[in-house]
């Protein structure tokens, strides 16, 4: 336990550990001593979602119980999870955000936060009012809320010590991301691709709440903090400066000023290179006959210096999207990987586009890139010399044109993986991934841009992949060294819920009807344990300890994506009803309604 | 009343024009084109039989046409239904879109892509 708590910790405060360094992080460092923290949504900076603690193992989990309940009292999609840090759990809730501060050793609530925001947030939310998470620094919890303020509450009292207004929902502009703390800045994104919001992350110092940078996804150089000579990006096989106006060439007109970008993943972070690493999202609209050229930057990895907010270097997976392939999956940083027999560092990505993607994360060079599902069909391979997709001409959208209906598109919209995190085994050095198994058909059509409007421009319908095992997902083990699936494990529905793996041999997720699963992270079709809880589950397991003993929790509470089941027949009555019918038989399964499920061993 | 209540009954004939199911008048097929470009099925569902918003099968029986107007207009925010008053598209095809949605709700027009009525 006490390795773990190292392990977050040292990752969570890099060079602060310095005696004497500038960044006086006394308060956490004392909290760290209390072992068996999960003190960041994704348990550490390199998005490992691992735990050291073993108490809960493979030879016992069966017989894990509910230790104890909380209702959040809100419906709607509950992602992300609980933060322990200490004897304190905090949880938060969807719109409108509620946050409870819950003391372990009576499970009382210590103190409550509830923003007021004004409800016209909620139809410029995409996929429903999910939110991802809290974060904790030096004594604060930070919470983004729908309506893009960023608020700083005293962990022990819930009194507001700042906030600041990071987007404008009148535009279209709304948050769901967790806020992310790296060295004394909390970074944030902004949600709206569907609405032609501009995509952009921003950093905020963490005592003042003062911006100290923002960096656009699209546009000049300037507002991307791009440099023309140093910014690198993979070309020709090796790395090479982006060069003047990279992104204002591969738009035709002012596109780019509505053409999404937006940034509401799982960021991470490298002390070592004082990097930070996450992605950009769909460009705006879906209709890809609308916005001629490659779209720079959106469907972007991006690694910027935390400080500045620079890009050191970007590599853009999907080039003028046709599918909506949003690039904001969490990136997961690996030391020693073995790439062609060469220990690497690098992060690791799974992207919604079906592709998994290893790259040097400190160059920024293509490593590897691999479908981490044999149904993706949009593109046959990855070229390593160009970076980019080879897209098959049957399912480019773009090709097709406007007002026809591309069918039999694999993945669908929703991708190989959403924002659900994977986790990631350093003692094997495995990645655990929740995955979909859902294809689409796709037609794209023109529309108007109106601000804080809907901007889609597609109509979908979504299906089980056909040809396979007839469920909507697979919970899989994957190789990022050599690119492959080492075992896949069928489910019924698309796995939603975020990963976990710990020392004890377990790989733990949850399902949309509702299971919390453990299974056997060296063997993941031997099912260790289930456990039906209140609601259908697209939140995230985390792990810790409280006076000795290990708990697991995770938020139930069906929504988003998954759970509204976005689909449109288009045209005859049965077309679509793969995806409506398949979600809603989620209806015989689970109902609204959050609740933090608390499970340890007798 | 019956004087009243005739020209109602023709007024709403000619509401929309549908034949085989899927061809209809160009005001209603604009309502449809307006349906689809709001993105409303990520709402109310793709057949318009409801998910996260009600089902407008349902509700269009029950709301009047200037109900239905002003909830366009105006917007549900605190119930998720935005406010389309700034919408061109919506303001310029209020009727059709009403058309279209009458016309589901009845049973008269289906689901899915349509076609203007030559």
């Amino acid at each position: 336990m006490a390795t773990k708590f190292a392990y977050t910790w040292s990752a969570l405060l890099g060079f602060a550990l310095v005696p004497g360094a500038a960044l006086g992080n006394d308060d956490v460092i004392k909290n760290t001593q209390a072992s068996g923290n999960w003190a960041m949504q994704a348990g550490n900076m390199h998005n490992h979602r691992y735990s050291a603690l073993k108490q809960i193992s493979r030879e016992n989990v069966k017989d894990l119980r509910v230790a104890w309940q909380f209702s959040t009292g809100v419906l709607r999609g509950h992602e992300g999870g609980p933060l322990v840090i200490g004897d304190m759990l905090y949880i938060h809730s969807p719109f409108p955000n509620k946050v409870f501060a819950i003391g372990l050793a009576d499970q009382q609530i210590k103190w409550k936060y509830e923003p007021k925001q004004d409800p016209t947030v909620i139809p410029v939310m995409c996929c429903d009012t999910v939110n991802r998470g809290l974060a904790f620094a030096e004594g604060k919890i930070f919470l983004q809320q729908a309506d893009t303020m960023l608020v700083a509450l005293d962990a022990k009292t819930g009194k507001e010590l700042w906030k600041v207004k990071n987007g404008d929902p009148k535009k279209g502009e709304t948050n769901t991301n967790a806020p992310h703390v790296f060295k004394n800045k909390v970074i944030t994104g902004i949600s709206g691709g569907e609405f032609g919001v501009r995509g952009y992350v921003a950093a905020y110092d963490i005592n003042t709440g003062k911006q100290v940078w923002k960096a656009y996804s699209t546009g000049p150089d300037a507002e991307m903090l791009m440099d023309p000579d140093k910014t690198m990006t993979w070309t020709d096989g090796k790395m090479a400066p982006v060069g003047k106006d990279s992104s204002l060439k591969s738009w035709e007109g002012d596109q780019w000023k509505i053409g999404g970008g937006t940034t509401w993943g799982w960021y991470s972070y490298d002390p070592k290179t004082n990097l930070m690493y996450y992605g950009s999202g769909n460009p705006s609209t879906w209709n890809p006959v609308q916005r001629p050229g490659d779209n720079k930057w959106s469907m972007t990895i991006w690694a910027r210096d935390v400080d500045t907010g620079q890009a050191k270097w970007v590599y853009q997976m999907t080039p003028h999207d046709e599918w909506d392939f949003d690039g904001v999956n969490e990136m997961i940083l690996a030391d020693g990987i073995n790439v062609k027999g060469k220990p690497r560092n690098v992060v690791v990505h799974f992207d919604r586009n079906g592709f998994a993607y290893t790259l040097d994360r400190n160059t920024g060079e293509l490593l590897v890139a691999q479908k981490y599902d044999p149904q993706v069909n949009w593109a046959t391979h990855v070229d390593m010399k160009t970076g980019r997709p080879q897209v098959v001409a049957k399912y480019s959208t773009q090709a097709q044109g406007q007002d026809v209906n591309a069918k039999g598109i694999c993945p669908a919209a929703l991708g190989t993986k959403d924002q659900q995190p994977a986790a990631y085994n350093p003692t094997n050095k495995l990645f655990y991934v929740p995955t979909n198994h859902v294809c689409m058909d796709y037609e794209p059509f023109k529309v108007e841009y109106t601000a804080g409007q809907p901007y889609v421009g597609a109509t979908l319908s979504m299906f089980p992949a056909p040809g396979s095992h007839g469920g909507m997902g697979n919970f899989i083990v994957w190789d990022a060294g050599a690119g492959k699936i080492v075992k896949s494990k069928a489910e019924k529905f698309s796995v939603w819920s975020g990963a976990l793996v710990t020392a004890g041999g377990l790989a733990c997720y949850g399902t949309l009807e509702g299971y919390v699963k453990c299974v056997d992270a060296n063997d993941i079709s031997k099912e260790l344990y289930k456990f039906k809880t209140p609601s259908g589950i697209i939140g995230n397991l985390n792990t810790w300890e409280f006076k000795g003993k290990q708990y697991i929790g995770v938020l139930s509470g069906i929504g988003g994506w998954a759970g509204i089941g976005l689909a449109a027949g288009l045209e005859k009555d049965t077309d679509g009803l793969g995806a409506v019918g398949g979600y809603r038989e989620l209806n015989k399964f689970t109902e609204l309604g959050g609740v933090l499920t608390v499970f340890s061993l007798p | 009343m019956v004087l009243l209540a005739a020209p109602a009954v023709a007024a709403d004939d000619k509401l929309y024009q549908v034949a085989d199911g899927n061809k209809v008048d160009k005001a209603t097929l604009e309502g449809w084109r307006t349906w689809r470009a709001l993105a409303c099925e990520r709402c109310h569902g793709a057949k318009q039989e409801g998910l996260v918003g009600p089902s407008l099968l349902e509700s269009l029986r029950r709301l009047t046409k200037d109900e239905f107007k002003q909830t366009l207009m105006k917007g549900r925010p605190e119930k998720g239904m935005p406010n389309f008053d700034g919408s061109k598209m919506v303001t310029e095809n209020l009727d059709g879109l009403y058309a279209y949605l009458k016309g589901r709700s009845d049973g008269a027009i289906q689901p899915g892509r349509l076609e203007e009525l030559k």
